[in-house]
């Protein structure tokens, strides 16, 4: 075990070494390796926001989604009440309608029966008159047929 | 050459460093005039590879560096790994240092436990090829130009810089000069020199403080450098001897002994880890102490 100048030439290396290391080698990776740190921890943070807003808009989406069949629901119920309405009054105009029609039909039947009824009865009036006329020749007056005739007239 | 090679030719070979200094002829390298050197003598063999490993260490971080400029690529292949390392480092250093800032410290720590880690590693490549491989280019390359390379075998080359104590004890001598500075920078001189002398007797004992002190104070970086150097060290003396184990050029033996290599560098890996881990959680916690100004 010899010691020699080896020792200083080493010791002078060896601070030539950890120089350059302390300078240009330890502070670039160290720095580089806390920015990926850094940055790693940005990224998972910023993950969990997004994962968060997700789970967010989820809720929102259905809540909407709920909203809206609900809505619809309603709407298609008020349509349906809507449309049996509609046609309740529809029927029953078209009822009222038909009653009208029939009961103006009936008056009018009624009216050309006894129209029909009272030109027959004239007519007959006449052809009785007439008849009894041409047999009677004209014992009758003219009073006389008249009142008749009205009496008839009432009779028939 | 094997009529030459010795046992104890062998083992002092992988033990011996290349040694360059200077002597009264002027600069070499030859083994044989290591003894005229003096302290002035430099082991190239440890350096080279010490810094090999240490600009290793610098270009592959640094290329992690150009590769993940931007943060918003997920980091790939060696980039992992490196950001891994660092990763490992910080914790150590936030576990130890606590609330305190210094910047160096998480760097130093860093670089002091990958280089570590890499030097160590050099003891699982097998101990004769790179010296063997590095003779033979050595003789190839300067044979005839030089005159003490005589052979291959006359060049040693030592591959594993953790086993030379000059260069364990070198980086605990650093961080020596590093813990002296902090504490003067962060608790002033005064407090510095309170602490080496006011304890554990009081202001009346000042002397004996002192060199109670001062043993606690030296024996921290000689035992952070030693300890590594010792574990290196006789993890590579137990390589080289069961590599020794195929001299006897009996079959069971050779089989042995590759056994005995296999079981051992498993076995290593884990002595290279966590020496090297200890080194710089020593490191970590040497500096911490320096930036503390508890009372005993």
């Amino acid at each position: 075990m010899n010691i020699n100048a080896t020792l200083l030439a080493q010791a002078v290396v060896m601070i030539v070494f950890v120089a350059i290391c302390w300078k240009y080698i330890y502070p670039p990776i160290l720095s580089v390796m806390k920015e990926r740190e850094k940055r790693i921890s940005d990224g998972l943070e910023a993950a969990k926001k997004a994962d968060d807003s997700l789970e967010e808009a989820k809720l929102a989406f259905d809540k909407e989604l709920d909203q809206a069949k609900a809505e619809a629901a309603e709407i298609l119920e008020k349509a349906n009440a809507r449309a049996s309405q509609i046609v309740s009054d529809a029927s029953s105009k078209a009822e009222a309608e038909a009653e009208k029609i029939l009961t103006s039909a009936s008056t009018t039947i009624e009216n050309e029966k006894n129209k029909a009824k009272e030109e027959l009865r004239e007519q007959m009036s006449e052809i009785i008159i007439d008849t009894t006329q041409k047999i009677l020749g004209d014992e009758i007056s003219k009073e006389k047929h008249e009142e008749i005739l009205k009496k008839a007239a009432e009779e028939l | 050459m094997a009529s030459e090679l010795t046992t104890e030719s062998y083992i002092s070979h992988h033990l011996t460093n290349l040694t360059c200094g200077k002597t009264p002829d002027g600069w070499t390298c030859d083994p044989y005039k290591v003894d005229q050197m003096g302290f002035w003598a430099f082991h190239v063999d440890s350096l080279f590879w010490s810094i090999a490993l240490g600009a290793l260490f610098i270009f592959v971080f640094r290329k992690a560096i150009s590769k993940n400029s931007d943060s918003n690529s997920a980091p790939s292949g060696m980039q992992n790994f490196v950001e891994m390392a660092i990763e490992f480092v910080e914790d150590n250093v936030q576990s130890l240092f606590g609330s305190v800032k210094n910047t160096l410290i998480a760097p130093l720590a860093l670089t002091v436990f990958v280089w570590i880690l890499l030097m160590n590693l050099m003891d699982l490549v097998p101990v004769d090829f790179l010296p063997v491989l590095a003779g033979h280019i050595a003789y190839a390359v300067a044979g005839d130009g030089v005159e003490w390379i005589k052979s291959p075998e006359s060049f040693y080359f030592k591959v594993v810089p953790t086993t030379d104590p000059n260069i364990t004890l070198g980086m605990a001598f650093g961080i020596f000069i590093l813990t002296i500075y902090y504490s003067i920078t962060v608790k002033g001189l005064k407090a510095f020199i309170a602490e080496l002398t006011l304890h554990p007797f009081g202001k009346y004992l000042i002397p004996v403080n002192f060199v109670l002190e001062m043993v606690n104070f030296i024996a921290k970086p000689i035992s952070l450098g030693l300890r590594l150097f010792g574990n290196l060290y006789a993890g590579e003396m137990i390589f080289i001897l069961i590599a020794l184990m195929l001299f006897f050029s009996s079959i069971p033996i050779g089989v042995l002994g590759f056994g005995l290599h296999l079981v051992w560098a498993l076995f290593h890996i884990l002595i290279v880890a966590l020496q090297a881990f200890i080194f710089m959680a020593l490191t970590i916690a040497y500096l911490a102490m320096a930036h503390e100004t508890e009372e005993h």
